[in-house]
């Protein structure tokens, strides 16, 4: 009896942790600002394409779609328009499309609509260039865009808000489920992103060693800055290839403790400001800091963001 | 039997209609119907699993029994399809299950940064002659002088690096599109790995891009008119992302 009442108020409080984790309404700001820095990322990722849109997206270029389909198993389920598209004139029609969807998207204006856009183009782009010339920056792109779909994401810091101050409408921005749902998944997909390279890190000699990240910053084609001059100081090339490992492998528990998320978070600017600075990487870099966003509590970024943002809706829209 | 826990709204027992649902939603702190709440928490469990199973399937390898001697006491492994092997039997069938899922949303990745070990790059050396046999163009990708943005760069590389995995014929298409591109009848390339050096050579002064660092790893000579068989050799299925 005894096992039986305490299973049952046990699964009772798991229910409530459940509901309070996933259904408790949050200040939709920290997604808003997500939706910013996500959308201004997915922006230039694509605005870079026109360098050689046809050379990469193209119906040939590079990889010819018949190529690409043949590599992926022609499976009905990796789709992308471009797999359709002959004409150079529609490929451009697309593109063009493409980018004012995520230009508008990173403004906030039709901010519902946008989201789902900027989500089937992400991925039709990705499918295109998978494999080819994706990486990393491709696949922390799609995961923004389907998260900002699932959530008020233009609640905030938008050109949506501002239009509807200037209708007169100052209701203030209403904690919402939604909010909470899309932050939440940002958090846990992150925990499992880091848990997984940490673990794939486990498999390399020079991970377990504490040589790797010598091996990482020694690369030319990666390097922007020069560190070669650690090569006379290996117990800091032990340390940072050390502390990188565990802290992916342990992000995944230790993040969500309040003692040490500040200490996390501290080092995933470290790591990630490494790699943009020091290998070349700096939109993946910040992509990856973005994601780490996710944590902050949305008093912490409306007490950095509010300040500027309300001077821009003073400016457009005649009000706070 | 258990008591019943009046504090507890999801345990609650019977109450007046009217003020029920209401109190099971602002105790829970959510103004979602429980139902919702079900249906929601349920493609939660299936969304996440989803993305945690992709990069766990991809980080398995089959493996060998402890011990496992080769018929013969032979060194070399049994083949591939040898039912020698044991399969991760758990992920390989739950990727299976969520494989379409996985591929819609463009989340069936390995997420394997700079694992199991850095290495080195990958170049692509090419040089394209006219009818003429007169060399109009040559260069290497990628280079950082001709791609800026670095982001413009990063996908040439990535175009370098990721011919290893798609085999042979990708080279032959970069050729045909360099051929294409300068208005060509005949390309070389050669697929290049640029190797690191180690904290002793730096320390010695060798120059990150001595000669010997670079090793040629494949040539390819393509002509404008070949026939291009798209079935004369067997390709890699790869799912995109996997175990990158």
């Amino acid at each position: 009896m005894g096992i039986i009442s305490d299973s049952r108020s046990y699964l009772a409080e798991a229910w409530q942790a459940w509901n309070r984790f996933w259904f408790t309404p949050t200040d939709p700001t920290t997604l808003c600002f997500i939706r910013v820095l996500a959308g201004a990322m997915l922006f230039y990722t694509h605005l870079v394409w026109s360098l050689d849109l046809q050379a990469f997206v193209g119906p040939d270029g590079w990889l010819p779609v018949d190529f690409i389909r043949d590599l992926q198993g022609h499976q009905w389920s990796v789709w992308s328009v471009f797999f359709w598209i002959q004409e150079p004139w529609q490929l451009w029609c697309v593109h063009i499309f493409a980018v004012l969807v995520f230009f508008c998207l990173m403004l906030g204006l039709f901010s519902r609509t946008t989201s789902i856009l900027g989500f089937l183009l992400a991925v039709s782009y990705a499918h295109r260039v998978s494999p080819g010339a994706f990486f990393g920056l491709d696949k922390i792109n799609c995961m923004f865009a389907l998260y900002l779909m699932l959530g008020p994401c233009g609640a905030r810091y938008s050109l949506d808000r501002i239009r509807r101050l200037r209708r007169g409408n100052n209701s203030p921005v209403v904690p919402s489920v939604s909010a909470n749902l899309a932050i939440r998944l940002i958090q846990l997909h992150l925990c499992i992103i880091y848990l997984f390279s940490g673990l794939a890190k486990m498999g390399g000699e020079n991970w377990l060693a504490g040589t790797a990240v010598w091996w990482a910053v020694a690369n030319p084609e990666y390097q922007s800055i020069d560190m070669t001059w650690i090569a006379g100081w290996p117990v800091l090339v032990a340390l940072a290839t050390h502390l990188t490992v565990f802290w992916e492998l342990f992000y995944c528990c230790l993040i969500w403790n309040r003692f040490f998320r500040s200490i996390m978070l501290w080092i995933a600017v470290a790591i990630h400001l490494g790699i943009a600075m020091f290998m070349g990487m700096i939109t993946f870099g910040l992509a990856m800091l973005f994601a780490n966003i996710s944590f902050l509590e949305p008093a912490t970024i409306r007490r950095w963001v509010d300040p500027i943002a309300g001077r821009i809706a003073a400016k457009l829209a005649g009000s706070q | 039997m258990a008591k019943k826990r009046p504090d507890n709204p999801e345990q609650a027992g019977p109450k007046p209609a009217q003020p029920k649902r209401p109190a099971q939603r602002v105790a829970s702190g959510t103004p979602w119907h429980p139902f919702w709440r079900w249906l929601v928490s349920l493609l939660l469990v299936l969304h996440l699993t989803a993305v945690f199973v992709a990069p766990w399937d991809l980080s398995t390898d089959p493996a060998l029994p402890p011990g496992y001697v080769a018929p013969g006491g032979s060194q070399q492994l049994p083949p591939r399809d040898s039912a020698v092997w044991q399969q991760p039997v758990v992920p390989r069938k739950l990727h299976r299950f969520f494989n379409y899922y996985l591929n819609l949303a463009y989340l069936n990745h390995g997420y394997q940064f700079f694992a199991p070990d850095p290495a080195g790059s990958n170049l692509i050396r090419y040089q394209v002659w006219d009818s003429g046999g007169a060399e109009i163009a040559t260069g290497e990708f990628p280079n950082l002088d001709q791609q800026w943005p670095r982001l413009f760069y990063h996908r040439h590389m990535m175009l370098a690096a990721q011919t290893g995995d798609m085999g042979e014929r990708s080279g032959r298409l970069y050729a045909k599109h360099l051929i294409r591109l300068h208005g060509g009848q005949t390309a070389r390339l050669e697929w290049v790995l640029h190797k690191l050096l180690s904290p002793k050579q730096v320390l010695d002064e060798t120059p990150m891009g001595a000669e010997s660092t670079f090793v040629v790893l494949a040539e390819i000579r393509e002509t404008a008119d070949a026939a291009f068989n798209s079935n004369s050799e067997e390709l890699p299925v790869a799912i995109p992302g996997a175990g990158q």
